[in-house]
């Protein structure tokens, strides 16, 4: 707990954590500002979840990022958490997905206006203004055909390590059409494909431009115009971004010469990074309403 | 013998079934459907061609051995109930059969060190190479030494197929190793992923006769080093027991006419004239058991299909799910692999829920999550699993609504009635939505047999093909005959 007054708050460096659990992994962002504003990124940590409880790997993330930035549970003027907030359970506040990933994209990139968020479960695109407003939002819902899991189910199959997916989808040169939408049953087509001989990389390819048709719809359904960030684990994928540009069909492209998609390499903290700056900023108000909080680590 | 073939080839099994010129059910054969569909219906029928001839074996034990007192002379059984009762636990037929079973999986993990000998050379595993070599041969010779005792112990085994077998070996030899620090489990677990799809797919042609000839020298005793083994077989009943099995590996099983059917049509390996439709034969199976069937749902590995026939079994309308693993066989499939659980086991886990959980997630995948926050929130794993069930059967029951309803008599087939749950979600949601004019409840068959109805669909039309002089065969049946042919030699 800091025991900052009124008089230095315009100065102050607020140090403040963001926590991201999501479906397959948690996110955790450590964050030097001054009120959520000139940030500098003091440490981060991403610990999958694999069959772990998921509180447990959320505390044990949290305290791989403290060691690393060399500061203790009780030196932060907020903790915040985003995305699944039930498995946070110590901590000063929570902040909705849609506004730390708007503020973290603005960080990661500020000249974006919109994000693709694609996590292993769902996929959420937004659009937001200069100052992390979000304006339009579009998700998937019914099913898992345009998430992350269904890539990571299909790896599996072909024996490739998650990280060398990207790559070896670049290296396509003909993409395997893939015929099921159901990330389920996709996986009886990808064991048939094998069987066949298609080549690994034509398989990663067909399922990642199989994935991003269904993406591009949501990104045309916000209306994006700018640049797009994609955010969340697939933005690590270099073969999926890749087949997301090719899905922005030409027609769309003619109208909006200015969108264009993008990821930065922490793509992946965007959610965490947002929430640590919005507890600095919310810190700050607190602050001047004399009603500052208690973090229970 | 002279037998006639039905296959049907699934997405997640397939099945085999011989039926005798007189329609008699000679041998039934099942395997999982791997990448090859030519080595799935091979591997199905040497299953069924196993299945009859083990039928044969029990036959001429029981007439080798009747009266016990041959055989048990030192198997302190002495009863004489007949039978070859040799060991006290167990028929000696049912013994062979466990240890033909264990033979052909030693075989089978012969190949899977092979070929993931092999795989590890690639340059991609270079930098751990030194660490995952002696991972291997340590998983692998733990699955080894495990094996007798999977197949010759008392606990039931949560597969019959080698994928999941070995699979669950692996996983667990993986973990050991990986926990110790020695070599990465996603590595390890790679490196069987990849190997399990060639070992599956090599069709080693295994014979028999030589693992039928091993599996009597394991129990025997012959192995042991002494004639009198430790189930309890004296010299003199081990050559009466050589005999048998020689003789029975020597009789010729014909084939006369085949017929196909399954997942997919257009992608059957079978010729044209020996394709039939699956819901015809789904059709037609389920009539032959149940003549008065009006209505049969079948629930498949990847498909659901509700089906309407009339009095000849003819179908006269159907629905069918096939663009989401929602509410097909998979469904539970994949659910099993969250929980580590054989698929066999979640019906009756589900069975003893005690509350009533409504699941929200209809996709697959949303479910699998669902169950695991579910967990995670301490709910118990029989009531999150009872109303997963639930979620699946209300998918076929508006599937069933669409095809025209259900009016009487009412057959489900397909592998998802071995599921016990399943089966009683289903009667409860009939009873709800459908009774008889007059109000009487639906009468609801389940056979045993129903993961092989459509297999005896086929079978039956094989038959009614060599009947009017039109049978085909699959060229590859015939190659296959080489085996016997070794045998008689």
């Amino acid at each position: 707990m800091s025991d900052a007054t009124p008089t230095d708050r315009t100065d102050r460096i607020h140090l403040t954590a963001g926590i991201d659990p999501g479906a397959s992994s948690v996110k955790i962002a450590i964050v030097k500002s001054r009120s959520g504003e000139d940030a500098e990124v003091v440490a981060t940590a991403i610990q999958r979840i694999r069959r772990r409880d998921v509180r447990d790997v959320v505390r044990s993330a949290f305290a791989d990022a403290c060691a690393s930035a060399g500061v203790g549970p009780d030196d932060f003027d907020y903790v915040a958490s985003t995305g699944d907030g039930d498995a946070v359970d110590f901590g000063t506040g929570h902040f909705y997905s849609m506004t730390t990933h708007a503020r973290g994209a603005l960080f990661l990139v500020p000249e974006a206006r919109a994000g693709l968020d694609v996590g292993a479960m769902h996929a959420r695109a937004i659009t937001f203004d200069g100052r992390g407003k979000v304006g339009k939002v579009r998700m998937t819902s019914q099913c898992a055909s345009g998430s992350g899991q269904f890539v990571e189910n299909i790896t599996r199959y072909l024996g490739v390590p998650l990280e060398d997916v990207g790559n070896l989808s670049l290296e396509s040169e003909e993409p395997e059409k893939c015929s099921s939408i159901c990330a389920v049953l996709a996986e009886t087509d990808v064991i048939n494909m094998v069987s066949r001989g298609v080549k690994t990389a034509d398989i990663l390819r067909g399922i990642h431009l199989s994935i991003a048709s269904k993406l591009a719809r949501l990104i045309r359904a916000i209306g994006a115009e700018e640049t797009v960030l994609v955010t969340g684990g697939m933005a690590c994928d270099a073969g999926f971004l890749e087949s997301l540009r090719e899905c922005i069909d030409e027609k769309q492209a003619a109208e909006q010469p200015e969108l264009a998609v993008v990821a930065h390499p922490d793509s992946i903290l965007a959610g965490a990074l947002g929430a640590a700056l919005l507890g600095a900023r919310r810190h700050r108000q607190l602050e001047e309403m004399g009603r500052l909080p208690v973090i229970a680590a | 013998m002279k037998c006639v073939v039905g296959i049907d080839l699934g997405s997640t099994t397939t099945k085999a079934l011989l039926l005798t010129e007189d329609g008699e059910v000679l041998g039934r054969g099942i395997t999982n459907s791997r990448s090859s569909y030519d080595v799935a219906c091979a591997v199905a029928r040497e299953e069924a061609l196993t299945a009859a001839r083990f039928a044969m074996l029990e036959q001429q034990l029981a007439e080798s051995f009747r009266g016990g007192g041959a055989a048990g002379n030192g198997a302190g059984n002495g009863t004489g109930q007949g039978s070859g009762d040799v060991n006290r636990s167990r028929p000696l037929e049912r013994l062979l059969q466990e240890a033909f079973r264990l033979e052909l999986y030693l075989d089978q993990l012969g190949h899977l060190r092979d070929r993931i000998g092999e795989l590890v050379e690639a340059p991609y595993h270079e930098e751990w190479r030194g660490a995952l070599e002696p991972a291997v041969e340590e998983i692998l010779d733990q699955a080894e030494t495990q094996a007798p005792d999977l197949f010759l112990g008392d606990a039931p085994r949560k597969s019959d197929f080698f994928r999941d077998l070995a699979g669950a070996a692996f996983v667990e030899g993986a973990e050991a190793i990986a926990e110790r620090g020695d070599a990465p489990f996603e590595r390890l677990l790679a490196l069987y992923d990849r190997a399990i799809l060639d070992v599956e797919t090599n069709l080693e042609t295994r014979s028999f006769a030589d693992l039928l000839r091993r599996a009597t020298e394991r129990i025997g005793g012959a192995s042991t080093g002494n004639g009198n083994g430790h189930h309890g077989l004296d010299a003199e009943g081990l050559v009466r027991l050589r005999r048998v099995v020689d003789s029975v590996a020597a009789e010729p099983i014909d084939e006369l006419a085949f017929v196909g059917t399954g997942y997919g049509r257009q992608t059957l390996p079978f010729p044209k004239e020996s394709i039939r439709s699956e819901i015809l034969c789904h059709g037609r199976g389920a009539h032959r058991f149940f003549p008065g069937t009006r209505t049969v749902l079948d629930i498949g590995g990847q498909d659901t299909k509700a089906i309407q026939v009339d009095e000849h079994g003819v179908v006269t309308s159907f629905q069918m799910n096939d663009r989401c693993a929602a509410g097909s066989g998979r469904y539970l499939g994949y659910l099993a692999d969250e929980l580590s659980l054989g698929l066999h086991e979640l019906g009756p886990l589900a069975l003893q829920a005690t509350r009533k959980v409504r699941v929200n997630s209809t996709c697959t995948v949303f479910a699998g999550a669902e169950l695991r926050e579910r967990l995670a929130l301490g709910e118990k794993r029989e009531d999150i699993l009872a109303g997963l069930h639930r979620a699946m059967m209300l998918r076929a029951m508006s599937l069933l609504a669409r095809s025209g309803g259900i009016a009487n008599e009412f057959t489900f087939t397909g592998g998802v009635c071995k599921n016990p749950m399943a089966t009683k979600v289903l009667r409860e949601l009939v009873d709800d939505n459908y009774s008889q004019e007059g109000g009487a409840p639906i009468t609801m068959n389940i056979h045993p047999d129903s993961i092989y109805m459509g297999a005896m669909g086929a079978a039956l039309f094989a038959l009614e093909d060599l009947e009017a002089g039109a049978a085909g065969l699959l060229p590859s049946f015939v190659e296959g005959d080489q085996s016997t042919q070794e045998v008689r030699a």
